[in-house]
């Protein structure tokens, strides 16, 4: 085998291998929040340098909600204790919502 | 934070707002970030709705957060429902409909895409005020 072949065999192979760990990262990324978390623990992060994460991530975890669609409802306390909070109650005025957490 | 905080002062009296606290993005026992540690926020995840709740307070006075909190269940539910996590932004019309949707954090957390849909968002009548 020329030298040029073996070349062209070992680039197919590490572009495999690639492609594989992509999709390994995208199957992880689509894991329930804690899942993700505990799998991401045992990852080194220079491993992650070399995966296009942020348009990956988008992806992954873009959800199904779409604009126009109807607002799931939702009633929940408030984190001060003062009452609770329902979604639906709040027709007639734009809500503004902020998904988050302390870390 | 800061910009939602302004947000908040500039747009209250016309848009409700509320920071749903859900799931740690990086608690000290799944992926902790070095940041965290630096920045001496190392939490494990609380085990149960309570333990959340006392988080989500600490949360909101550290972080100086002056926007409304809620907490969302322990079964996750609203994040669920909504795609939350990590973080994400949304903005809902007087009709109750999906007006923006932000992509998800931290990538997706921008606080200026989110007046601009408020702000138009604000501009549009209810759909059920307007002449049918």
């Amino acid at each position: 085998m020329s030298r040029v072949r073996i070349a062209a065999a070992g680039a197919g192979i590490l572009g495999f291998l690639y492609g594989m760990f992509l999709v390994a990262v995208f199957g992880v990324m689509q894991q329930p929040p804690q899942r993700f978390g505990q799998i991401m623990r045992h990852v080194p992060m220079p491993l992650m340098a070399i995966v296009p994460f942020e348009s990956m991530w988008n992806s992954a975890r873009g959800g199904h909600l779409r604009v126009g669609d109807q607002a799931p409802d939702f009633t929940l306390p408030r984190s001060d204790k003062s009452g609770d909070v329902t979604l639906s109650s709040l027709r007639g005025k734009p809500v503004v919502l902020v998904f988050g957490s302390y870390t | 934070m800061p910009a939602l905080n302004a947000l908040y002062a500039k747009y209250k009296e016309s848009a409700s707002f509320f920071v749903v606290y859900i799931g740690e993005a990086h608690p000290s026992d799944a992926w902790q970030l070095p940041s965290n540690i630096t920045d001496k926020v190392v939490y494990s995840a609380p085990a149960d709705f309570k333990q959340r709740s006392e988080l989500a307070d600490i949360c909101v006075v550290k972080l100086g957060i002056r926007l409304p909190a809620v907490v969302d269940r322990f079964d996750d539910a609203t994040e669920t429902a909504y795609s939350g996590w990590p973080d994400r932004l949304y903005v809902i019309d007087a009709d109750g409909r999906i007006a923006y949707k932000s992509k998800p954090g931290p990538f997706g957390f921008k606080p200026a895409d989110l007046e601009a849909a408020l702000m138009r968002a604000l501009a549009r009548p209810m759909a059920s005020r307007l002449p049918s």
